[in-house]
């Protein structure tokens, strides 16, 4: 996963300095994902009061709507931007610390079909951007890029791949703001389809972590149809994330062999290199709930330090969409991902539906 | 990790914290998160 703000263990002072760094653009996170509570209740509260029927728009999708606004109105300042790069850790630290709420046996059973579902969606993702890159006549890492980032994990796996198979930075810049925009649009959309299709929680989010792009927007997807498809679309989700050293493994050994990459010394320490290790996290503290680590009380704190987590998650996924970005290479590859993700979202509804019929998710 | 720049990836940092949140939480340091 993207190493684009690993953090130094040494030296002391240096750390600190860059800790500094990104308190404005985490507080600025915190104030976005609050106020999203904050609306969120009010909301209820006023329709309460007044015996109205309003529908409840979740905290998720205030967050990131304020995040939006802001993101392609006023625009972010500077200062913020290295708090708000955080957004990742804070999702990743949220999916960890979910793990408490999952037994290990739950997860390998749901990680089981997941993976399944995964292999089929990631042939059917790569395959079609592929073929439709071509057909639109993309420069061909800028597809490669958009492959890796519809098929796997959205904005890490381009990060990823970009290094590996040296593609240009505009190229991964453009292919970033596209997988974004196309989740955040996907965001809105899958949770009216999944309601309008009476999808079962577990269906849903199983549907949104295989067909959703990016980690955040697919948990932020999952988590607006409810808590309990939210789980699941973490766990699907996580699965397919953990697909992602081997995909960019294969980009970068065609890349190579064509003479336009490094080539890759050691397979298995690049597989592993890319792995993204807050997978293993989620799997030991699963592992630490299902042994009883926890008592009930514990397991609620991590699961509100999970949603704490996510809250700042969903205001960064608002700020980092900027759709300005997308015209910067014209509307083909933008038409290209859209037309990919059309298809996806069709075939992977399919497989969920056909999968909840089989397994009765 | 890797070995020459003794730099921590960003997915090692996130596990490290939430392990030491559930830590402080285990421990009784952190009695109780409200949502």
């Amino acid at each position: 996963m993207t190493e684009a703000i690993a953090l130094e263990s040494t030296p002391p002072v240096g750390l600190l300095a860059r800790l500094a760094r990104l308190l404005p653009g985490i507080a600025l996170l915190f104030v976005i994902g609050y106020a999203g509570k904050v609306s969120e209740q009010v909301l209820r509260r006023y329709g309460t009061a007044h015996h109205l029927a309003l529908p409840n728009i979740e905290y998720v999708l205030w967050a990131i709507l304020f995040g939006l606004i802001i993101a392609n109105t006023v625009g972010v300042a500077q200062v913020f931007r290295p708090g708000i790069a955080t957004y990742e850790v804070w999702l990743k630290s949220g999916i960890v610390l979910l793990g408490a709420r999952f037994l290990l046996g739950d997860v390998l059973k749901l990680g089981g079909i997941s993976l399944a579902l995964v292999a089929i969606e990631l042939a059917v993702a790569i395959g079609l951007m592929t073929v439709l890159g071509r057909a639109f006549k993309l420069k061909p890492k800028l597809t490669s890029l958009l492959a890796v980032g519809s098929s796997i994990c959205g904005v890490s796996a381009i990060i990823a791949a970009q290094g590996a198979i040296e593609a240009d930075d505009e190229d991964a810049t453009f292919a970033i703001a596209a997988i974004l925009a196309l989740g955040a649009f996907g965001l809105f959309t899958y949770p009216v389809l999944g309601r309008l299709l009476h999808m079962s929680d577990h269906a849903f989010g199983v549907w949104a972590g295989l067909a959703v792009d990016n980690t955040a927007e697919a948990v932020a997807a999952g988590a607006l149809y409810s808590d309990a498809a939210g789980k699941v679309a973490v766990l699907t989700k996580s699965t397919r994330n953990a697909m992602i050293g081997f995909v960019v493994l294969g980009y970068a050994l065609y890349w190579a062999a064509r003479g336009q990459a490094h080539q890759v010394a050691n397979k298995a320490a690049f597989v592993w290199q890319k792995f993204p290790k807050f997978v293993l996290g989620f799997l030991f503290i699963s592992l630490l709930a299902t042994l009883g680590a926890f008592h009930k009380a514990e397991i609620s704190s991590l699961a509100n330090l999970s949603r704490w987590a996510f809250l700042l998650t969903f205001a960064g996924v608002g700020l980092k969409t900027d759709f300005r970005e997308l015209r910067k290479q014209g509307v083909r590859p933008f038409v290209v991902g859209a037309l990919a993700e059309l298809f996806i979202t069709i075939v992977t509804l399919g497989l969920v539906l056909g999968a909840a019929a089989l397994f009765h998710l | 990790m890797s070995n020459g720049s003794r730099r921590i990836s960003l997915d090692w940092w996130t596990v490290i914290a939430a392990l030491a949140a559930a830590a402080l939480i285990k421990a009784g340091l952190i009695p109780n998160v409200p949502w």
